[in-house]
């Protein structure tokens, strides 16, 4: 109990380190940090709405200290500030609608990974030292060396506009409604495949090496000599007493990446064009609606945290040590 | 056996390095192998691939091989330099946290930690954000200074097994100083740590920069593989059938990619023998498959 109360506390303080960035950001910067937040507004602003605007962000007539306590009010009542881009709307209800592609997509593809990383890790693990495990594992490591950006770009230049089998952007076929039709899910499937398939070959190659690495380490217990000395098959010992004890570490790691699923794929869906929480990111950094921004930091950073508690929840069920601890 | 000589018997580690230096020598010699200047109008805009210009010309009518030389100057050092500046700061507070322990300890874990919470990339995309145009110096600064805490957090633990060991406990007995521990008798034991650091650093500097330069948030001024990308992004190369400007860049990455990839699998295959393909264990496990087929 102490132990999660502690980490508590210090997620709480991360939170609040990621909070206090925001604030000093652009006081810190070179010229006057109200014009440079609110440049791009221009004169469509309102001077009442831009006075709000200015309170949220903790731009009051007051010593440091106070302007930091107004700040932090703003953002722990869920006060994110407005889109300067679009200006009335809240930065919580632009990012609320973006959320949605994010988490299908993303999600989805992170699950995926994460089943067919773990697959492919475990059996390079098992017949290590074949030709198979150099080549899950030189592939794997490849993957992740290679830039998302031209992961996508490549896939988009092959598949979307070479051989023209997938659609080059967008959620869905931008002449329907949305609805929950058959029609507009199977064109919601059919332009999510390119930007899924993308991210499945930047993600899994993390889960494969993570999973055999730690199959490796296990393979050399006595646990393991003794399953085979009892002459189980070696499918047996390689699933029930070899995976699933390395598959513990793993599954943090799943838990870690669903919670960066908010950072969404940020690339990807900027080459693909599709409405996620990563495009509206890139959006706003185009038009430097730092509000926006600002929103998207704490709430990925927040996303992050609780994907972190979530785990140290789960070692806590799993570890019986640690309850005392 | 040292790292150097595991480096120089290891098939993959030879050919990473190999792929590394044509790069870094193309880099280098980049004025001698095209008559061309990187930001010199040359020809017409768009021209595919021809004897003139061997990778076609930009949208601005730029020779897209040249480009593709001058910028692997920057990329290269925006990779390795804010890959040691990553390194150095990781490796020296990690060895400062393990070897002091307490409160110096526990300060340096805690900045560790908060800092591995918050997510990465958009930590980075405020920073540049409110920076405007960063060039790539800054990009390196920036990405040093944010990126640190993975190899603080894996130096530190290494640190902690080896300050038990006889050597450095004899170390203390004769009264050596403090930092002349850290630095000859605990630094050398942590070099393959210290490489896998090193050129994972490389890597993540390499991505990041390009990333964040494809995202606009660099100088488009500069002559760079991420801002080459950007650039034939915003003129639409794939629809109007450049892939030529597109792709160049495109396969530098990931050849470039593929190098450190190697580097960094053979580097792990000596540092974790267990780890490596064909070792004792492989051979044992082998020995007795066999024997399981004459029973």
């Amino acid at each position: 109990m102490i132990f999660l109360l502690r980490r508590l506390a210090f997620y709480l303080a991360a939170f609040l380190a990621a909070a206090t960035i925001n604030f000093f950001l652009p006081r810190l910067m070179p010229g006057d940090p109200i014009r440079m937040m609110f440049a791009s507004a221009g004169s469509e602003l309102s001077l009442e709405n831009l006075n709000a605007l200015k309170l949220t962000f903790g731009f009051i007539d007051a010593p440091i200290g106070e302007q930091y306590l107004a700040y932090l009010r703003s953002v722990f009542t869920g006060d994110l500030g407005r889109s300067i881009k679009y200006f009335p709307l809240p930065v919580t209800d632009l990012l609320g609608r973006a959320l949605v592609w994010t988490v299908g997509l993303v999600g989805i593809a992170t699950l995926l990974s994460f089943s067919l990383g773990t697959f492919l890790g475990v059996m390079a693990a098992w017949h290590r030292g074949t030709r198979l495990d150099t080549a899950v594992s030189l592939s794997s490591i490849f993957a992740s060396s290679v830039p998302a950006v031209v992961v996508s770009l490549i896939m988009l230049f092959v598949f979307g506009y070479t051989l023209g089998w997938f659609p080059n952007g967008y959620a869905a076929d931008p002449m329907l409604d949305p609805a929950w039709s058959w029609t507009y899910l199977s064109s919601v499937i059919y332009h999510g495949t390119l930007p899924m398939l993308t991210l499945v070959i930047v993600l899994t190659g993390g889960f494969a090496v993570t999973m055999r690495n730690n199959m490796i380490n296990l393979l050399g217990e006595d646990y393991i000599v003794m399953g085979r000395a009892k002459g189980l098959s070696d499918q047996r010992v390689m699933l029930w007493y070899a995976a699933r004890n390395a598959l513990l570490p793993t599954v943090s790691a799943l838990a870690i990446s669903l919670g960066s699923v908010l950072g969404g794929s940020l690339v990807a869906e900027v080459v693909y064009n599709y409405p996620g929480l990563g495009n509206t990111l890139y959006q706003a950094i185009l038009a430097r609606d730092y509000p926006v921004i600002q929103g998207q930091l704490l709430i990925m950073t927040g996303a992050m945290l609780v994907a972190n508690f979530l785990v140290d929840l789960s070692y806590v069920l799993l570890d019986p040590r640690l309850k005392r601890a | 056996m040292s790292l150097l000589q595991g480096l120089l018997r290891n098939r993959k580690a030879l050919v990473g390095a190999g792929i590394l230096i044509v790069i870094v020598l193309l880099a280098i010699f980049a004025p001698l192998l095209t008559e061309y200047g990187p930001t010199q109008r040359v020809g017409r805009p768009h021209q595919p691939p021809s004897a003139d210009h061997w990778l076609g010309t930009t949208r601005l009518g730029y020779d897209v091989f040249t480009r593709l030389l001058y910028g692997a100057r920057v990329s290269l050092a925006v990779g390795f330099g804010a890959g040691l500046l990553i390194t150095v700061i990781g490796t020296v507070l990690g060895i400062i946290a393990g070897y002091k322990g307490g409160v110096v300890d526990e300060v340096i874990t805690f900045f560790t930690n908060m800092i591995l919470v918050i997510p990465n990339l958009p930590l980075l995309l405020v920073l540049a954000a409110f920076i405007g145009q960063a060039s790539p110096l800054v990009i390196a600064i920036i990405l040093g200074f944010t990126s640190w805490a993975w190899g603080v957090r894996v130096t530190r633990s290494e640190t902690l097994s080896i300050r038990q060991r006889d050597f450095v406990k004899s170390a203390e007995m004769l009264g050596e100083s403090s930092w002349r521990i850290m630095s000859f008798e605990i630094f050398p034991n942590l070099i393959s740590i210290v490489g896998i650091n090193f050129i994972g650093s490389v890597i993540f500097a390499v991505i990041t920069e390009a990333t964040l330069e494809f995202l606009g948030l660099g100088d488009p001024n500069t002559v760079s593989w991420g801002i080459m990308l950007y650039n034939a992004q915003n003129a639409s190369a794939l629809s109007v059938g450049a892939w030529w400007e597109l792709l160049t860049p495109c396969v530098a990455l990931a050849v470039l990619g593929l190098g450190l990839a190697l580097l960094n699998f053979a580097i792990d295959e000596i540092a974790n023998p267990r780890l490596r393909t064909g070792g004792m264990l492989a051979r044992w496990v082998g020995l007795v498959r066999a024997g399981e087929g004459r029973l």
